[in-house]
């Protein structure tokens, strides 16, 4: 028994979608959000607009979308469940976290440090030296690595966290110690 | 400067450039070390499955760019350590594919077939010296008619194309790519239109950056480096980590055969696989010349074709899937003898045929100094062209790398078994890490990692609807180009709005360009990527 496509609309929803996009960049956002037209003249000389190459890279978009409209009934189409959509935002989640750790924990350290020996310490003044410098990235890039980990083993683990650390430790160390000039995240942002 | 003068100076440039160390009182230069150090990285990195040469060229390229800095003196060590890398992988993808059934690369699939089982029958070391010498052999072969090929090539569009029929060429080579690459002519249309706009916003020549929705954040376009790792190495990541966590509870340890018998290669076994590395490499040639077919489909080929000439040839012989040497011989050398020909069209006409010649000119674009394209080779006897002498060191790279996989190729393959032990779903975060690390030293702002990310997303999302990210990074890519060419092409004719038309050879490349995407329609099903 042959199994049911799980995806059976996926080709014509796509072809759909890329012919609306087309028609609302070719109608609306092209002609809306370039400098010049499709053609240019200036003193009696015609040149290419900058909206012409735009225009025809979405009328592509547009064909294919036609083409594909036609091979909609292909098989193993592919698709977009709600379970993909899900790891997605799971994973795009996980970076957030990974990322806001990255920013702010260097600055709040230093604000707690200051707070501590009552001496004013200012991030932005210390994030060239060691071992300010690593605070926000080692501790962002564990947290990313182990909650990978975590995620696709289903539990954190102890050899998660140890991966984790070592991993950005590491990397820290590789573009830190050797490159004075490189700047590690978040460090050219603060 | 002779021609002759022009490849003495490429070699002398690998071999007299900047010096590492000295061995035996003889200078090694940095440019021998970093194709060794590439060539042994890639093997590794082609031994673990769930990683390949691109991912490795991508995070080694900031690393690089760091130490070496973008003078011209860091091109040919740069590109010497891609190279290998390139080289390497292709060979690494045999080993893991023969040990335990598990291809390195999607191209090795086929030696599974005729690997696991020698392996099986305790004859994995002969296994993998049969696929060391078809990959070389393959390699070496291919790189040959690259050298050969690419300045007469050049040559011949430089002396024969002017800008109109440039510009059609560009379009038929991203139309054929946007035919040939995936299972569906729309979808490799939709993506190579993607790839052209995303190319288009924030530039063009009037003072408004155009599509930028009037934004800064937009004003600048997107930066290379982060929409090829995005949508090429990101996207496969984000991909693969879902897949993981679908299949984690179902993966089993591999497992490795005990070794016996004999499992040296003698004459007569390199005998009897010669016919077939000979085949498939001018098969892997062929198709490796032409942009954006990849090895995998040249392994298949060489293999099936292999397996048809091997059963009418030779019935008493252990026939192709149960444990013959042929069959490795075939999918090697086929696979193998792409990486060399994927750069005619790279370095003749500066389009990129797949992702490893992706990162080579992202490489030669980041240090700058190197314009891939028919300028290239332009053989000035009155003033030096520093670029022809470059391309020749790229030559001279290549066939160290050869030198380098015939001699130790074999040593480090044996070496690379221990790489499939490496868990892919831990290996796979820190490779995230390492990228957008990479990514943020280049360009020190959280947003250019922000791009990356959702770029990495629109990665997933192409090959989750079966859409090849190929085309779109491609079209990206020469986007730019083809814009300026066709403003160059209608000036000069005048503002002639017919001029991709009115002209034999332009109008010849456009037809071309349509049949293809013509006849790709016919095709009955797709696969999905």
């Amino acid at each position: 028994m042959q199994t049911p496509d799980p995806f059976p609309r996926t080709n014509l929803l796509l072809s759909l979608g890329c012919i609306v996009f087309a028609l609302v960049a070719v109608f609306l956002w092209i002609p809306m959000d370039s400098g010049s037209g499709l053609i240019l003249k200036v003193r009696r000389q015609v040149n290419i607009g900058d909206a012409l190459a735009p225009t025809i890279a979405a009328t592509v978009i547009g064909l294919g979308g036609v083409m594909v409209f036609f091979q909609r009934r292909a098989p193993n189409a592919g698709g977009i469940s709600l379970r993909n959509l899900g790891s997605v935002a799971y994973l795009l989640a996980i970076c957030g976290v990974s990322f806001a750790l990255m920013r702010w924990t260097g600055p709040v350290v230093a604000w707690i440090a200051g707070g501590i020996t009552g001496e004013a310490l200012d991030y932005r003044l210390l994030r060239d030296t060691a071992p300010w410098k690593y605070l926000g990235f080692v501790l962002g890039g564990w947290v990313l690595v182990s909650a990978l980990i975590g995620w696709i083993e289903g539990r954190i683990t102890a050899r998660g966290l140890i991966v984790g650390a070592l991993a950005s430790l590491a990397l820290a160390l590789l573009y830190g110690v050797p490159f004075d000039h490189l700047l590690l995240p978040p460090n050219g942002d603060v | 400067m002779t021609a002759f003068d022009y490849i003495m100076a490429g070699i002398l440039a690998v071999f007299q450039g900047p010096v590492a160390f000295s061995f035996l009182g003889l200078p090694i230069s940095v440019t021998v070390v970093m194709v060794l150090a590439g060539f042994v990285l890639g093997i590794m990195v082609g031994a673990t499955p769930g990683l390949a040469g691109p991912m490795a060229m991508a995070i080694s390229l900031p690393i690089l760019i760091s130490i070496f800095g973008f003078s011209s003196d860091a091109l040919l060590p740069v590109l010497g350590f891609l190279i290998g890398v390139m080289k390497g992988a292709t060979v690494g993808g045999a080993v893991p594919a023969i040990l335990f059934n598990t291809p390195g690369t999607p191209d090795a699939y086929m030696t599974t077939l005729d690997g696991y089982p020698m392996a099986q029958a305790g004859q994995a070391r002969k296994a993998l010296k049969v696929a060391h010498f078809s990959s070389a052999a393959g390699d070496t072969f291919s790189d040959i008619v690259l050298i050969v090929c690419a300045p007469f090539l050049a040559l011949l569009v430089e002396r024969y194309l002017d800008l109109p029929e440039k510009t059609a060429l560009l379009i038929l080579s991203l139309a054929f790519i946007a035919a040939i690459i995936g299972g569906s002519v729309g979808k490799g249309i939709i993506a190579m239109g993607l790839g052209l706009l995303v190319a288009f916003i924030g530039t063009g020549e009037d003072f408004y950056p155009r599509l930028s929705f009037g934004t800064q954040t937009l004003a600048q376009g997107f930066s290379v480096t982060a929409v090829i790792l995005g949508v090429l190495i990101l996207g496969e990541v984000f991909k693969a980590f879902e897949d993981m966590w679908h299949n984690h509870r179902r993966a089993q340890p591999a497992k490795e055969t005990p070794q016996q018998g004999d499992q040296r290669l003698h004459a007569a076994d390199l005998k009897r696989i010669a016919p077939h590395v000979a085949r498939s490499a001018v098969i892997g040639t062929v198709i490796g010349a032409l942009p954006g077919i990849g090895s995998t489909l040249a392994a298949t080929l060489g293999y099936s074709v292999g397996a048809r000439t091997h059963a009418r040839r030779h019935p008493d012989r252990k026939p192709f899937g149960q444990g013959a040497p042929e069959g490795i011989a075939a999918t090697e050398a086929a696979n193998s003898s792409v990486s060399g020909a994927n750069l005619i069209p790279v370095l003749s006409l500066g389009i990129p045929g797949n992702a490893a010649a992706v990162f080579l000119i992202l490489a030669a674009e980041s240090i700058g100094g190197f314009n891939p394209g028919p300028a290239v080779f332009r053989f000035s006897t009155d003033t030096v062209n520093p670029e022809l002498v470059m391309a020749f060191g790229i030559f001279t790279a290549m066939m160290l790398g050869n030198l380098f996989n015939w001699t130790l190729g074999g040593l480090f393959m044996r070496a690379a078994g221990v790489m499939v032990r490496v868990p892919k779903h831990m290996l796979l975060p820190v490779v995230l890490l390492m990228t957008l690390t990479a990514i943020y030293v280049q360009d020190p702002r959280m947003q250019a990692i922000w791009f990356t990310i959702g770029f990495g997303v629109l990665g997933y999302g192409m090959r989750r609807l079966g859409i090849s990210p190929l085309p779109f990074v491609i079209a990206f890519i020469l986007g730019g180009k083809l814009e300026e060419t066709a403003r160059q092409a209608f000036a000069a004719t005048g503002a002639d709005p017919w001029f991709l038309f009115n002209r034999p050879v332009a109008a010849i490349l456009i037809l071309a360009a349509i049949g293809f995407v013509a006849v790709s329609l016919r095709k009955p099903s797709e696969t999905q990527q």
